[in-house]
């Protein structure tokens, strides 16, 4: 898993630029989105299985890989927003979807962590926190995937269009999808920390 | 600075948008140093912006999880203590 990460960032320097080199931002950029959206895969499977199983693990970890997804998609927002500046020429515009749907997305799970924060009793936290995560996350699609093709926008995949298209150079794709496996196995390994903490803290704690 | 990035300033760039050409990174001669500095050398100082931004995300993320499990480990240490006594 180190070795796909430090292969997703070593062999990005010798690559042709176009975008002026920004284009080697895709190697960071997107991945960031994948990895949010691979962590808030997983935390509606733990949610749903808390609801299945009551068990108080579940909820811990969908808690955990709420809040990886989370920083992963702040992560994404800055550097999209950094990046929009050099090739659109504004750090944020009202008239782009994508940008605008993907922060409303931030802010549902920012409303996650304040829901959990508002109950004192841990079963009734977890219980209603796993319902709320089960329909945040249906919406994630939609806000992410949906609407925005079907709008017009600058970003890529605006029209009906998949992201990679005649913009993109193949060769950026040997870079691409290990960087993409890197971040993500990144994102597993901090949920795995953290869950560990919260556990032995579950412990000490009982 | 290369010359291809001087333009008439009267546009501003989000009315550009959605023009089949984008001046995003025109007229940066006007603009503060920093956005001058970014602009230099073909935008490349932007992908090590945004490669810091993500490095120090995820740094202010760890450095977090790493002041509480020192809370945890102190707790933990505190309670030893007074089991002992």
């Amino acid at each position: 898993m180190t070795v796909v990460i430090i292969a997703g960032f070593s062999i990005k320097i010798p690559e042709i630029a176009i975008l002026e080199q920004t284009a080697r931002n895709l190697f960071l950029h997107v991945p960031m989105w994948f990895t949010m959206m691979v962590a808030f895969t997983m935390a509606f499977y733990y949610s749903v299985r808390y609801l299945n199983d009551e068990e108080i693990k579940w909820d811990r970890k969908a808690e955990t890989a709420t809040a990886i997804g989370l920083v992963f998609g702040i992560c994404g927002l800055l550097t999209g927003s950094l990046w929009a500046r050099f090739t659109w020429g504004t750090w944020w515009t009202f008239a782009e979807p994508r940008m605008n749907l993907s922060a409303l997305a931030m802010l549902i799970f920012v409303a996650y962590f304040i829901l959990r924060s508002a109950f004192n009793d841990a079963e009734k936290r977890a219980k209603i926190s796993a319902v709320y995560n089960i329909f945040g996350i249906t919406t994630i699609p939609f806000l992410l995937y949906i609407i925005p093709r079907q709008l017009p926008s600058l970003h890529p995949g605006a029209d009906g269009n998949p992201a990679f298209s005649d913009m993109t150079a193949p060769e950026l794709r040997l870079i691409f999808y290990p960087a993409v496996i890197g971040f993500i196995g990144l994102a597993v390994w901090m949920m795995d920390i953290v869950n560990r903490y919260k556990k032995v803290k579950f412990i000490s704690e009982s | 600075m290369s010359n291809k990035f001087t333009q008439e300033p009267t546009r501003s760039a989000v009315d550009t948008l959605y023009a089949d050409r984008w001046d995003g990174v025109e007229g940066v001669e006007q603009a503060s140093a920093f956005i001058q500095f970014m602009a230099s050398n073909d935008l490349i100082f932007v992908v090590l912006g945004v490669s810091l931004i993500i490095w120090f995300v995820l740094l202010f993320f760890m450095i977090r999880v790493d002041r509480k499990v020192t809370s945890l480990e102190e707790t933990l240490k505190e309670n030893q203590s007074t089991e002992e006594a």
